[in-house]
């Protein structure tokens, strides 16, 4: 029946080039689409947890529901200590934001004043390569402010700026700082709104040495991030969660699920009708040989055989075409990951979601490359189902007897 | 006549013939069909929406401002006696609506947390008649009281506001002041416009200009809404009666949206050309079969004097005949799958968080434009003619007598 199969695949040339074609478009067209989809994903959350996030974020277990200088991390060198042992993590710090009014001459704006270790930053954020002005790694009374929050109080580099805030035991604030360095990520909220001071300084003004809002820590492999997350919940103490990047970005996560989601139903829009096509080529295939299939039924050729050998044809046609379409769909997705396609000009819209990079890269991934091809077999497959039956449908004396 | 008549029955007769072939065919385009036009509806309706809603709750189609006020945000730069400048809009043939707003840029605290936001100081009334505020409303009633605000759904979850919860807010006035407000929340909105459900808080206009300590018919934004088509005219218009003002179209307020709008107009563009394409290759399959299955038959045809253009024509109508009952299939799936979901809406509730934070309802509603369906109709008709010109262009090099001799 093999032989057979591959005799008529000769044979039948309009038919087996249809479906070849029509394969090797499908399978191809959905590697490559499903790995910028992917890929996007991808780097739109490479973006949002390198830029400030991080991987994963240790909090006092109420602080993000009821917030609050409340639900502070009062041992923060402790925690830190613990987290000394854990495999797998890039870099960890601590962190401590609040809030104030930030006055220049007779501008003012609300900002969000976090305290940091700069050192540490540069391999937990994007804050040292967002510098446009001044000095990053400054100490003392220094600032380093997002450029558009900087506009709006019209200040630059050596300007001194008025604070009024509180300090973690709730005791007003009222400083001077200098701003000594200005940078900008591109997510506007975040440049409008932030201001950063080493931590030391920042101790000393907030009353807050040991004490800090969460700690941050980045993942050297981000697949591993969950199994690192589980490893530090079981080391630190009861009152204290860590979050990972997936509940600390929900809402951006739900975007990408819902994209693809999108992504998937397009899809199928194109799947149905190159299944239809293939299925109506295989129809009129199987059509126009009714006659042949009932000789062969009349010479002794089972049913089973019959349907057997149209499977084969269709199997040896999609395996030929995924033959050529997946390596070449494996090596776009793997060509466009190494050399990503810039898209001047998406920054614009994306930015306000936190997009901050216009390189669209594609994903490899060879599961997904593998389910992606599976697919496509069994759909082709599928569309040899109701030729098989038309053809089943005839007993040899009617095939035979059929014009 | 009756030649027509003739050919007419022939090619309806033939196209039928073959019935699990056609009714393949007709499914074929049908559904497919249907499917594309309902997720085009679907895409359209998702930007439209954001737009429609961003329109309404903020800019209207087109906005003034002071010179100024856009790049620095500060209330120095402000409109006055914007009532006046209001009254003379609504004057403008064009101009269904107009309002004026006030705003300003603070920090809005609650006994824990602490966020900058903008105030905005509004008129229910205008704002109603302006953009249906009412509809923005998710929880709570819609009157200020004494000290009322209104929270966005977003900044609301961020300091963990609920109907009742106290919020204080500090900005700086006219005089170069900071002065604060202690106010009580009585409603929050859900905009779908992420710049105001994430940041914003409304309390009466004279509340905040009092606040602000500018005189009462100040203004940082005048918003027009209009339903004419030429905008950018009606736009030289204000400009003209207000030159000392910003005078900003809507695309030229959010043009993140529009080019999300053009994306997907591209997007829609694509998936419609790919997939009549593939629709072109099934028909021609069919149609090329369906010749050569009748080749001795239109051989006879021809040798008894029957003109060639009497059998291309009965085969371009036969193509038109699948063409348009896959067409008509096609409209009544696609009208289903829009009704519905214009209606109904597709609930993606699972995702609410994520579409939230990007400005889009949990639910998205389709919309139903006649130009799927024209644009659609023509494209079928296109490759369903142009699915028999090969078939034809064979058949008519055949010489009668081979054909009759000719087993397939």
């Amino acid at each position: 029946m093999f032989a057979l199969a591959l005799k008529n695949i000769r044979y039948y040339k309009g038919r087996s080039v249809t479906t070849f074609l029509l394969t090797f478009i499908a399978a191809y067209f959905f590697i490559v689409y499903v790995a910028f989809m992917n890929g996007a994903h991808s780097s739109m959350l490479k973006n949002a947890l390198e830029v400030y996030t991080g991987s994963l974020q240790i909090y006092q277990k109420k602080y993000r529901s009821e917030g609050g200088y409340d639900y502070l991390i009062e041992d923060t060198s402790a925690l830190l200590t613990l987290l000394n042992p854990i495999q797998g993590l890039k870099a960890y710090s601590s962190r401590l934001e609040t809030y104030g009014i930030a006055a220049y001459k007779e501008n003012s704006s609300a900002i969000m004043l976090t305290g940091v270790d700069f050192l540490k930053e540069t391999q937990l954020s994007e804050l040292k390569k967002a510098r446009v002005k001044g000095v990053y790694n400054s100490t003392g009374d220094c600032l380093y402010m997002g450029e558009d929050l900087a506009t709006k109080l019209h200040v630059d580099v050596g300007s001194s700026i008025s604070f009024i805030g509180s300090a973690v035991d709730y005791s007003f604030v009222a400083e001077r700082f200098r701003v000594c360095g200005v940078f900008k990520t591109g997510m506007y909220d975040f440049d409008t709104q932030s201001a950063f001071m080493n931590r030391d300084y920042f101790d000393t003004i907030f009353f807050s040495q040991n004490i800090s809002t969460y700690i941050v820590a980045m993942a050297e492999d981000m697949k591993k991030n969950e199994h690192i997350a589980s490893q530090i919940a079981e080391k630190v103490p009861p009152d204290l969660k860590v979050y990972t990047w997936k509940e600390l970005m929900k809402s951006m996560v739900q975007l990408m699920q819902m994209d693809s989601f999108f992504g998937y139903v397009s899809m199928a829009l194109f799947f149905l009708v190159i299944f239809f096509v293939i299925m109506i080529y295989g129809f009129i295939n199987v059509s126009s040989r009714i006659k042949e299939l009932g000789i062969l039924r009349s010479i002794g050729v089972s049913e089973h055989n019959i349907s057997a050998l149209l499977f084969y044809e269709m199997i040896i046609l999609t395996l030929l075409a995924l033959i050529c379409a997946v390596p070449l769909g494996a090596f776009t997705a793997y060509y466009f990951e190494v050399h990503p396609i810039v898209i001047s000009g998406m920054n614009d819209m994306y930015r306000a979601y936190g997009v901050v990079s216009d390189e669209v890269p594609t994903l490899f991934d060879p599961f997904t490359i593998a389910w992606n091809t599976l697919l496509v077999f069994v759909l082709n497959l599928l569309s040899a189902i109701y030729p098989i039956a038309y053809v089943r449908s005839f007993t040899p004396v009617e095939a035979i007897r059929h014009v | 006549m009756y030649r027509v008549r003739t050919i007419l029955h022939l090619a309806y007769r033939n196209a039928f013939l073959r019935k699990s072939r056609a009714i393949l065919l007709v499914m074929m385009i049908g559904l497919c069909m249907g499917v594309m036009v309902g997720l085009e509806g679907l895409y359209d309706g998702m930007s439209l929406h954001m737009i429609d809603k961003t329109m309404r709750s903020d800019c209207g189609n087109i906005s003034l401002f002071a010179k100024k006020y856009r790049l620095e945000d500060d209330i120095k730069y402000h409109i006055s006696e914007a009532d006046k400048k209001v009254q003379q809009l609504k004057q403008l043939h064009d101009v269904v609506y107009a309002l004026w707003r006030i705003q300003s840029s603070g920090l809005a605290q609650t006994a824990r947390k602490s966020t900058p936001a903008k105030l905005i100081g509004i008129n229910i009334d205008d704002e109603e008649h302006f953009g249906k505020f009412s509809e923005f409303l998710k929880e709570g009633e819609l009157n200020f009281g004494k000290s009322g605000v209104f929270v966005g759904n977003e900044l609301a979850k961020k300091l963990k506001l609920h109907i009742g919860s106290k919020v204080i807010f500090t900005t700086q006035d006219a005089h170069l002041e900071i002065q604060s407000i202690a106010l009580r929340v009585k409603a929050i909105l859900h905009t779908t416009n992420i710049n105001l459900d994430t940041r914003a808080l409304f309390i009466p206009r004279e509340t905040l200009t009092t606040l602000l300590a500018l005189p009462k018919n100040s203004a940082t934004q005048i918003a027009v809404i209009s339903k004419s088509k030429e905008i950018k005219t009606l736009q030289k218009s204000i400009q003209s009666l207000f030159p000392t003002l910003d005078v900003k179209r809507f695309v030229e307020l959010y043009p993140q949206l529009k080019q999300m709008q053009e994306l997907m107009s591209v997007f829609n563009q694509i998936t419609f050309f790919i997939v009549m394409s593939v629709v072109f290759i099934g028909i021609l399959g069919v149609m090329y079969v369906s010749i050569l299955d009748r080749i001795r038959e239109f051989g006879i045809l021809l040798s008894i004097g029957y003109a060639y253009r009497n059998i291309r024509l009965q085969v371009l109508i036969e193509a038109l005949l699948l063409g348009v009952a896959g067409y008509l299939l096609g409209t009544i799936i696609g009208l289903a799958f829009l009704g519905y979901l214009s209606y109904y809406g597709l609930n993606l509730s699972m995702f609410a968080e994520g579409l939230n934070s990007f400005g889009l309802d949990s639910t998205l509603y389709a919309t139903m434009k006649l130009s799927y369906f024209i644009s659609t109709f023509f494209a079928i008709i296109f490759a369903s003619l142009l699915s028999v010109v090969l078939p034809l262009r064979q058949l008519k090099k055949l010489n009668p007598i081979e054909i009759i001799r000719s087993t397939s």
